[in-house]
């Protein structure tokens, strides 16, 4: 798949959007000057800001902005959490491969502080660089990335392991990552009880205009973020915002992370993701779909189950298509 | 349709979606408060008609212990069995690789592993799962695992290059008020029960749901696999709407138990 396929307008109605989003990508660009794309996991170097507003695009029968689909970061995996282009610190593999310098690769996910790092009190960032020292040779169980033996991504993890399909229903956001499923409530109802932790936490959302506002609770802190080794532990809140672009081809996630067992100040995480729609062609990471078999021929993406810990791989295994045996 | 419309429209959904926790939309009571609707028409319905079983569902039986007929055991309560004419019609050869697995059932059961249940197992495995429906299909997530199954219902057929899939492939069509779910494409990796019945990769399963009354459905699944039964036969549970307050699925990935104390970091 090309770059440019993610980047043009699906119709001529979704180009009168596009319009809206382009003063500030403008101004993206001026600050960070688009490079030629490369192509797999790393798609973008930068990304545009969205700015919150009314929402314009199309709407579900409940109201709620229609952003219901398949969908995948552009920076890079979760190999690396401040540098999404720089690659695991200490991969033998790449040991001796020179980076070029830092400002040619896609921005820290750590939009504040400014100068991009998880503000970790000291123990804590004892703890990171422990975990990541041990990445390649994990000598105890604690240094094998939970995501290695199936667990699910969590938050904010999933947003940047593999694409996933939003699919949306009176009340609810619903995330179906390739490790794990989120559930977003938008009926109000109050959080559970402060004694259950949970993988993917427990999530309370609402829409403002174009973007959808989610409380996260309830964190049991064990999915780390990456195989960099950040993380948060079971007090954490998260306020997360969803910013999705007037042509409803791309949104930002942007989450301010509040933990005083771990951090010294809140800190804010920024995620760029991309739509994928019938028009892209299955890449085997970012969008990993089937076309349906309809007797008419009409063209319907369709997702296979994910299978994990079943299959015994440690990467998500996920069924394509391909027999079996 | 104008921004302000759609912005009433909106805060109208939400006060509905709010009400609708307490009480399931009626469709046949709109517009006619004081008459009694025919019983038919008062299940909660989508935009296009069809029955909408959109909520968080539970069998109470003992169904999962084990489908056909059985007096309490130390590790199972009794229950009457759902399966219809008591006894699944195994093959001789089948009915011994039942046996075994009964024997071993304490360790081989694949749920003791939190494997993903198959179908129709999920659906009455006791714990709650959860079904979000669009007019183009219904989205089960399941509790347990928190795995989830599609069920299309937008015309499509089964795949032309399946494969062997954990919850199979299903394919739905509404006969009246019935979804008629056609599941087949399956592994053979799963169980049926905790009591050892099983099924081979040539699974297909005819699954029909529908409304007794807004808050119950009547589930049935006729199974057939030539390599392992003599006929198909057919198993039924009643599926009961969870209403408890702020009732919600708690995800289970219960596969995680045997690792998770490792994480986080603590200080």
């Amino acid at each position: 798949m090309t770059h440019e396929n993610h980047r043009r307008p699906r119709s001529a109605a979704l180009a009168v959007g596009l319009l809206a989003i382009l003063p500030v990508l403008a101004a993206a660009q001026q600050a960070a000057p688009r490079t030629p794309p490369t192509r797999g996991i790393f798609i973008e170097k930068s990304f545009p800001a969205i700015e919150s507003g009314k929402w314009s695009g199309p709407r579900l029968a409940d109201g709620q902005p229609d952003v219901q689909g398949h969908w995948s970061n552009t920076v890079g995996n979760h190999n690396n959490w401040t540098d999404p282009q720089g690659g695991i610190p200490g991969d033998p593999q790449t040991r001796n491969r020179k980076l070029g310098p830092r400002a040619e690769r896609a921005p820290s996910r750590v939009s504040d502080p400014a100068d991009g790092q998880v503000p970790f009190q000291p123990w804590a960032k004892a703890a990171q660089e422990d975990f990541l020292a041990h990445f390649f040779n994990p000598t105890e169980p604690k240094y094998i990335e939970p995501l290695a033996r199936c667990a699910p991504g969590g938050v904010p993890k999933s947003f940047i392991w593999h694409g996933y399909e939003i699919r949306q229903f009176p009340g609810y956001v619903v995330f179906l990552f390739n490790s794990g499923t989120r559930v977003i409530h938008l009926d109000g109802k109050p959080h559970l009880p402060a004694a259950i932790k949970l993988w993917n936490a427990d999530s309370r959302g609402h829409w403002e205009g174009n973007t959808l506002v989610v409380d996260v609770t309830n964190n049991n802190g064990k999915a780390l973020f990456g195989r960099t080794g950040e993380f948060a532990s079971e007090n954490a809140h998260i306020e997360e915002r969803y910013i999705f672009s007037a042509d409803g081809t791309r949104y930002n996630y942007v989450a301010r992370i509040t933990d005083p067992t771990v951090y010294t100040r809140p800190w804010t995480a920024t995620i760029p993701a991309v739509r994928y729609t019938a028009k892209d062609a299955p890449d085997g990471w970012h969008f990993e779909t089937t076309l349906a078999n309809h007797p008419k021929g009409e063209v319907i993406v369709e997702r296979d189950e994910r299978i994990c810990v079943e299959n015994n791989g440690g990467f998500g295994n996920v069924a394509t298509g391909t027999p079996a045996r | 349709m104008t921004t302000t419309t759609t912005r009433r429209a909106f805060g109208l959904a939400l006060l509905c979606a709010t009400l609708a926790t307490a009480l399931p939309p009626l469709a046949g009571a709109a517009g006619s408060s004081t008459a009694k609707a025919p019983r038919a028409e008062r299940i909660p319905r989508l935009a296009n008609g069809k029955p909408d079983f959109s909520g968080i569902w539970q069998t109470t039986s003992a169904a999962d212990y084990d489908l056909e007929p059985h007096a309490t055991r130390k590790d199972a309560p009794p229950g009457p069995g759902i399966v219809e004419g008591d006894a699944i019609p195994y093959l001789p050869k089948a009915l011994e690789q039942r046996r075994k697995n009964f024997e071993a059932r304490n360790s081989a059961d694949p749920r003791l592993k939190c494997f993903t249940l198959g179908v129709p197992r999920g659906i009455y495995y006791p714990e709650p799962f959860q079904i979000f429906q669009r007019e183009r299909d219904l989205t089960l997530l399941f509790q347990f695992g928190h795995s989830v199954r599609t069920i299309h219902t937008n015309g499509t057929d089964h795949p032309k290059v399946p494969n062997d899939w954990w919850l199979g492939d299903s394919r739905a069509r509404w006969e009246g008020d019935t979804l008629v779910v056609d599941a087949k494409h399956f592994n053979d990796e799963t169980w049926l029960d905790r009591a050892g019945n099983f099924h081979s990769d040539a699974l297909h399963v005819v699954e029909r749901w529908r409304y007794l009354d807004a808050n119950t459905i009547e589930y049935k699944a006729t199974l057939d696999d030539p390599q392992v039964y003599s006929r198909p036969w057919t198993l039924g549970v009643l599926l009961h709407r969870h209403r408890e307050k702020n009732f919600q699925l708690i995800e289970n990935y219960c596969y995680t138990l045997d690792y998770d104390p490792h994480y986080p970091p603590k200080p």
